[in-house]
């Protein structure tokens, strides 16, 4: 096997090979949950033949061979590309359900009642959201991004009390 | 460094919002939709927890539940209740697709048409009542039923049979019925005419724009189009006004697809909508099911340009109305309605959850029932993943507790999205999830790579700067188009 | 013959061999545990369909081991 590196891709990341015509990413299992990978890999096997393989501890490798003719270069790191942005957005949909389980499953739970018409709910409804406080914060912080240094590393300092952390992660918003 | 230069945020003054930052200003929501519009300096107080309390901008803070300390549960809870009533009742738009033979040939066609030798795929007047009888079984107590195709007129005999049968069947299980049909026109005749009118069948047809363009992109073997077209939306509207119907009210609304040729017509096509007589021009960008997938490279277009077309376009139609013509641009009006009102218009591609399932069903020709149209576009390349059963077979309770429906109503969700969930424009929007199927291989799809999500943000971008703006003129037109004027005429109560 | 290696952290055996279930009316199958992977041996009476066969056999036990995921 003659493997190179992706143009624009940090070579320990992916690499293609022309010969088989396909491409390998490598990620970090301990950054993508492996129920991220198998969605993100799932969703290429229309057009692609995809294997799962572990090279080594804390590592998962997807190999990519796309069906249609040899792809080239470029074709394979567009799919490299396609195929990590579409891993993220697993991952984090996994974070973000989990977070608003509540929200998802009420609304849910809702629209099915109210399409099966039945009188008496014995999920939550959206009365209920009227005992939710919404002063509470409302998104966990699992990663600790909106945590102060002092608050990560438990250090305290004169003006602790008086230090706030950064704003909720939710609320930076989407750049166009 | 933080938005509008913010070096302390706060986390006890602001209640939970999400901010977008358009032209320099900082739009700002909760989760319920209240809005404010912040200059850099204002939202940077917000941000840090410097407001004044009792200042213009504390007050207009307060006024849209902003201000932790000063958070109004009930009201922040009966504005989600609003916003979200259709919530309470199951599907009320059910598509019957009579036929799939047509009379016309169009280049962005995702209606599966097929030739009109293809009479194998009319729907049999026994599917169209089994149809019709899965259709009243919905919890909603409000029915449409929409004839589409291919050309319904190709299958009128059962279109009548439909109409007649489910106006019989509505008055027996106590429903209100409304009849629609999307039709090119081509095929219609007085009789036609008659009996639609009779059964008061509203009428909706396609124009692309003036005469060349629709011919160019709608063939009609021999004749035009077009020509057919205008003379039946002429003749239509000349019958309502014979029957005592309120013109501004009563006309044929027709319905634009937006091409790469469109795009650089923005004018004509407002001016021949006007012409016509149409009230309302739906700005829709072309959508990737059907024939679009081969013609693609002649018919598509990157998002940006659309959203250019789409500035310019709007503001022609907001120039027009401040001339006191009366027409409204449709994505513009159901923004409007979600963001000025606080109520969902009840478009259901632009929803959260979205309508696939819930709201709207699809009956093909031969009885096999869809959770929405796309869906079965997606049966007709081949794709069965959204299909839920067929009529004669499937129980309207089992259809509603089809797995298929449950997952398009958690995938569509913009509160377990990626995105959506950061995004300020969250209350107002909805990505329907056969789309992100089609486009990006899931149903909860990645919204940064969607065109519609883009498109729904450069729409609610521009709107949002046209509210900055506060012409008193632009907001008046705005207020008018938010204003929804229910057609009763069509609406058949039972009893 | 041709050769693909499932890693049993990754593909659970009950997909690798529903995957091969299907598919052994096409080739003649072997299966074994070397370390941490399953090995699946193909052979077919033409080596290009023993390729096609080993790439398809990949697709559908990532289906199964996601569908079980999912159960």
């Amino acid at each position: 096997m003659s493997t190179q590196t992706l143009d624009r891709f940090p070579k320990d990341l992916a690499v293609s090979d022309l010969a088989a015509g396909s491409v390998t990413l490598t990620v970090d299992a301990a950054v993508y949950p492996l129920e991220a990978v198998y969605g993100a890999a799932y969703i290429f096997i229309d057009r692609c033949f995809v294997l799962l393989d572990r090279p080594k501890a804390g590592s998962v490798a997807v190999t990519l061979s796309p069906k249609k003719a040899a792809a080239d270069a470029e074709a394979l790191r567009q799919m490299a590309g396609e195929f990590a942005n579409e891993l993220l957005t697993q991952a984090w949909r996994q974070k973000i359900v989990e977070e608003n389980r509540v929200i998802l499953e009420t609304v849910t739970t809702q629209a099915l009642a109210g399409a099966t018409a039945r009188s008496a709910p014995t999920e939550p409804s959206l009365d209920d959201l009227a005992s939710f406080d919404f002063t509470e914060e409302a998104f966990d912080d699992p990663l600790g991004i909106a945590m102060s240094w002092e608050e990560k590393y438990k250090k305290k300092t004169p003006t602790e009390a008086a230090s706030e952390a950064p704003a909720v992660s939710g609320s930076t918003g989407a750049k166009p | 460094m933080m938005l509008a230069g913010i070096e302390k945020p706060s986390v006890t003054f602001p209640a939970f919002f999400r901010v977008r930052e358009v032209s320099g200003s900082y739009v700002v929501t909760n989760a319920q939709g209240d809005w404010v519009i912040l200059t850099a300096p204002d939202f940077k107080a917000f941000g840090e927890g410097t407001v004044d309390p009792g200042s213009a901008l504390w007050e207009r803070l307060k006024a849209a539940n902003l201000i932790r300390a000063e958070f109004d549960v009930p009201a922040a809870v009966a504005r989600l209740k609003k916003r979200m009533k259709f919530l309470e009742s199951g599907p009320n738009l059910h598509m019957l697709i009579v036929t799939l033979r047509c009379n016309e040939t169009c280049v962005y066609c995702h209606a599966s048409r097929a030739n009109m030798d293809a009479v194998q795929t009319d729907m049999s007047a026994e599917t169209a009542e089994k149809s019709i009888d899965l259709a009243l079984g919905s919890s909603s107590p409000f029915i449409t039923i929409e004839f589409q195709g291919g050309e319904p007129l190709v299958n009128f005999t059962v279109v009548k049979h439909a109409i007649e049968y489910g106006q019989r069947r509505a008055l027996v299980v106590g429903k209100s019925i409304e009849f629609t049909m999307v039709s090119n026109l081509a095929l219609m005749d007085e009789e036609k005419l008659s009996f639609l009118l009779d059964h008061k069948v509203q009428i909706c047809t396609s124009i692309d724009g003036p005469e060349h363009l629709h011919d160019k992109q709608r063939k009609l073997i021999a004749s035009s189009a077009f020509k057919a077209a205008v003379h039946w939306i002429n003749r239509i509207n000349q019958a309502y006004i014979e029957r005592g119907l309120d013109p501004s009210l009563y006309h044929v609304e027709a319905l634009l697809t937006t091409t790469r040729e469109a795009l650089s017509r923005g004018r004509e096509i407002v001016d021949t909508y006007k012409s016509l007589g149409c009230r309302a021009l739906f700005l829709r960008p072309i959508d990737p099911f059907g024939f679009v997938e081969k013609t693609a490279s002649r018919v598509e277009y990157p998002r940006e340009e659309y959203l250019q077309f789409y500035r310019d376009t709007t503001d022609y139609i907001i120039e027009l109305n401040k001339k006191g013509e009366q027409i409204l641009e449709r994505y513009a009006a159901i923004f409007l309605t979600k963001i000025l009102n606080g109520e969902d218009p009840n478009f259901l591609d632009i929803r959260s959850p979205s309508g696939a399932g819930i709201s709207a069903i699809a009956y093909n020709y031969d009885g096999l029932v869809f959770a929405g149209d796309e869906a079965r576009m997606m049966h007709e390349t081949g794709d069965d993943t959204f299909l839920l059963g067929r009529v004669g077979e499937l129980t309207y309770d089992a259809m509603m507790k089809h797995p298929t429906i449950r997952s398009l109503v958690l995938a569509s969700n913009v509160n377990g999205r990626p995105d959506c969930v950061n995004c300020a424009y969250n209350p107002y929007c909805g990505v329907d999830g056969v789309h992100t199927y089609k486009t990006q291989g899931s149903i909860s799809g990645r919204m940064r790579e969607s065109t519609v999500s883009a498109v729904h943000k450069g729409i609610m971008d521009y709107l949002f700067e046209k509210i900055r703006e506060n012409d008193p003129g632009t907001m008046e037109v705005f207020r008018r188009w938010t204003i929804n004027r229910a057609r009763d005429h069509f609406v058949q109560v039972p009893g | 013959m041709i050769e693909r290696r499932f890693h049993r952290d990754l593909y659970p055996t009950t997909a690798v061999d529903g995957a091969v279930k299907l598919f052994e009316r096409f080739a003649r199958f072997e299966q074994a545990d070397e370390g941490d992977y399953r090995v699946v041996r193909i052979t077919a009476r033409r080596p290009e369909r023993e390729q096609k066969i080993a790439l398809e056999l990949s697709n559908y036990a990532l289906g199964l081991t996601r569908q079980g995921g999912l159960s």
